[in-house]
């Protein structure tokens, strides 16, 4: 007898009952004369660009498995972070196209958009439609090429690959120990992190402060937005006055560098995510903020030092506020410029990734759900699927930062004003200035509709 | 008698007076006087060379000099290019991220190449007259330019860590706290530095220690006799005999050093602040990650323009220093 990968349901032939049922419905379709089905289950090979990332092993074998179910080829060419994009840039700039399905982080899915160099979905085959529990994280997945904006009321362009963002990560063995309980409001974060801040044994928190690619400003998101704070005033209406130095600004870094000076890591302008997930792993952070692809490692005994002793919840917000961390998730576009076939290919493994069953099965391998009904099943009240539960309850608030092409520009701002205020370089209130005028002078440049306000 | 005559009066002439002693072959034009079938023939053998030079090297350069004086945009795929004069030139002047790569750069250069050329000669002084175990010594001694540049990033990474750097526990055995080496604004470049020496003083060993051992010995003998000490014998024979040999180096390595990018891209990503920040490092963001290919063109030229500079410095300095007095 055989086992669905997904399912886990067999019948006594040794045929999952998803395939007779599937076989059944194809056999029924095609006797009325509908061959469509039978067609688009074998599709042309198609190769997926995607970057080495902690989640990649848990959609690799989530590859293997549609290739398994389907019979259909994926070829996956795996590049570090920012050879990714190089790489897709290259391709689709190209006359004809090496990748043909994209996975697009939330940096530089705008450039693809914008640039006419991924098709919409819904162009390649009308009849694809996203499953309505899928999660269109802040609608990135919909883009409206005429009015340049990403809206549900514009063309389906993506299927997002890994819903990303930032959750708190704290030790539940020294919470039961010291009495608290899991901190919802920025005042109880500080509260409880000078608590079990114990140096140089264990930091209070142990925060994301050196400068990357897109590494202090993904970690000071959650701060700034869940201060009521943001870089602009509103891109959905176009209008990008920079508002990074407003009041709510000022109060989220101060707060985040006062964090990083009294209960955090001595050494916090240096840590990127590696140091900061290592931190955790072997004791000596109480609290973490990072991507929720970081949890696998919290609970295997070869990796950890805390296994089983680490609690996930939302990323803390001021009082009456909600959380909201910063997107920095992964869509999947199709190229432009590929051979039809290869379009229509890249479109089923998408219609079959989006699944409940294929997301559920995608987390057992380790991935993160990208449709909610995943959230729903009863695996996400075991143990090991701890951390569904809060990330279901953020993913509606997560924050699209950037809705334009050239957001890598404002990115490299951030990242080196922020590490300069980390390191103590600066004060809150002059980075935040200087920040906001570099950014000004950017969005001026490309002719967007902006503004600044007085300085701080 | 006729063909060994023109052979024999050739060794003895000056190198600019060779043409003018090759024979005419009998009956036929004369090859190297630069007749019409001559000069024909030259050309289509030298032809293929030039095509190709200007293929691979100015039809580059000549393309990144006009891409300079563009903005390039990509809509529908495709892309626009919108001419912007200097523009992209003047905003170099205000960048405030190359200023710092520049001062970077220029401050890691000095120490860095210092240091290799320092530790490279004492190093080839020592061993230069070691006759026993040569293959060993040299081999332990180069094998640090034999490492990949990603892998140095990797044992330095690991060496420097705060937390679980072998270093950090090593000092922590003598009573010192923990130093975050990549990650503090005070130690961060000269750290970079330290990882650069490390990597490519045995490239200076090797150079100057095959420069040591071709030095004339009668020169030596002749001070022996005269009675010179040993700091004399370096003071007056060796360093004047190797100066060609060090401006040389000098030259090589300072150009090199100015085109770091692998350490600095491994170790700290340009920071903390703009720490690290080199040349190349910024064009790298500018260019690559931002992709801003008209800026980046510029910059790329700027940086090409320096290296220039410096290469026309050092070669002028080694032509003085060679030059008889």
């Amino acid at each position: 007898m055989r086992e669905s990968s997904i399912t886990g349901r067999v019948t006594r032939s040794g045929i999952s009952r998803r395939r007779v049922l599937a076989g059944a419905g194809a056999a029924a379709i095609g006797a009325l004369g509908n061959v469509r089905f039978a067609a688009a289950a074998k599709v042309a090979p198609i190769t997926i660009v995607i970057n080495q990332s902690p989640w990649f092993e848990s959609f690799r074998k989530t590859v293997e498995l549609y290739e398994k179910e389907t019979g259909n080829k994926v070829e996956l060419d795996v590049n570090p972070f920012a050879g990714s994009l190089e790489k897709q840039r290259n391709s689709v700039r190209a006359a004809k196209g090496q990748y043909d399905l994209l996975i697009m982080n939330g940096g530089w899915f705008a450039e693809m958009y914008f640039g006419g160099f991924v098709e919409a979905i819904s162009d390649i085959d009308p009849s694809f439609k996203l499953d309505p529990d899928v999660y269109t994280l802040g609608d990135t997945v919909f883009f409206d090429p005429v009015k340049k904006v990403m809206t549900p009321q514009g063309k389906l362009m993506s299927v997002p690959i890994g819903p990303l963002i930032p959750l708190l990560y704290y030790r539940g063995d020294l919470y039961k120990e010291a009495g608290l309980k899991a901190p919802e409001t920025f005042a109880e974060l500080e509260a409880n992190a000078r608590k079990l801040h114990k140096p140089p044994g264990r930091y209070g928190i142990v925060q994301r402060g050196a400068r990357g690619p897109a590494t202090v400003s993904f970690d000071f998101y959650p701060y700034l937005y869940g201060n009521g704070g943001g870089i602009f005033k509103n891109q959905a209406a176009a209008d990008y006055t920079v508002t990074l130095n407003n009041e709510a600004g000022r109060t989220a870094l101060e707060y985040y560098l006062r964090l990083a000076k009294e209960v955090g890591h001595p050494q916090t302008a240096s840590l990127d995510q590696a140091d900061v997930i290592q931190n955790m792993l072997t004791g000596k952070a109480a609290h973490i903020s990072a991507v929720i692809a970081a949890w696998s490692p919290m609970d295997d005994p070869d990796k950890s030092a805390v296994v089983d002793k680490v609690e996930f919840a939302p990323t803390p917000h001021a009082a009456g506020l909600t959380t909201a961390s910063g997107l920095g998730h992964w869509l999947g576009g199709i190229a432009r410029n590929i051979p039809d076939d290869r379009k229509r290919g890249a479109v089923e493994f998408l219609r079959w990734f989006q699944t409940k069953d294929a997301q559920i099965a995608s987390a057992k391998l380790g991935g993160i759900p990208v449709n909610a009904a995943a959230y729903r099943d009863p695996i996400s009240q075991e143990r090991k699927f701890r951390w569904m539960k809060p990330l279901a309850d953020s993913l509606p608030h997560a924050v699209n930062v950037y809705q334009f092409p050239e957001a890598s520009e404002v990115i490299a701002i951030l990242e080196l004003g922020l590490n300069q205020a980390v390191a103590g370089n600066t004060a809150a209130a002059p980075a935040l200035n200087s920040m906001a005028d570099q950014i000004h002078g950017v969005m001026a440049k490309y002719g967007y509709a902006t503004g600044k306000l007085p300085p701080l | 008698m006729s063909s060994a005559a023109p052979d024999a009066s050739a060794q003895t002439l000056p190198a600019a007076n060779l043409r003018r002693a090759r024979p005419k072959p009998a009956g036929g034009a004369d090859v190297s006087s630069g007749g019409p079938d001559d000069w024909l023939w030259r050309w289509v053998t030298f032809s293929p060379a030039l095509l190709m030079m200007l293929l691979l090297s100015v039809l580059p350069l000549v393309n990144l000099f006009l891409t300079s004086f563009y903005n390039v945009t990509w809509t529908g795929g495709q892309p626009t290019w919108t001419p912007v004069g200097v523009d992209n030139y003047n905003e170099l002047v205000h960048d405030e991220l190359l200023r710092a790569g520049l001062f970077n750069t220029l401050v890691f250069a000095i120490f860095a190449v210092g240091g290799q050329m320092l530790f490279g000669f004492v190093l080839a002084l020592l061993c230069c007259r070691v006759t026993r175990g040569r293959i060993l010594y040299r081999t332990i001694f180069i094998l640090p330019i034999l490492v990949p540049g990603i892998v140095v990033g990797a044992i330095w990474k690991l060496l420097l860590n705060f937390d679980f750097g072998l270093v950090n526990q090593l000092i922590g055995l003598i009573g010192f706290e923990p130093m975050n080496w990549l990650g503090a604004k005070a130690t961060a470049l000269a750290s970079v530095i330290f990882v650069d020496v490390w990597h490519w003083t045995p490239f200076c060993f090797l150079l100057f220690l095959a420069g040591l051992e071709s030095l004339p010995q009668d020169v030596y003998e002749a001070g022996k006799i005269d009675g010179a000490t040993i700091w004399q014998e370096l003071r007056y024979i060796t360093l004047p005999m190797m100066l060609p040999t060090i401006m040389v180096t000098f030259a090589f390595r300072l150009v090199t050093a100015f085109k770091v990018f692998d350490e600095v891209y491994l170790l700290t990503g340009g920071g903390p602040g703009t720490s690290t920040e080199v040349l190349s490092f910024t064009l790298y963001q500018r260019f690559f990650r931002q992709d801003r290919t008209g800026y980046g063109a510029s910059m790329s030229m700027f940086i090409i323009f320096l290296v220039c500079i410096l290469l026309v410095m050092a070669l002028s300095a080694r032509k003085r220093v060679s030059a008889p007095a």
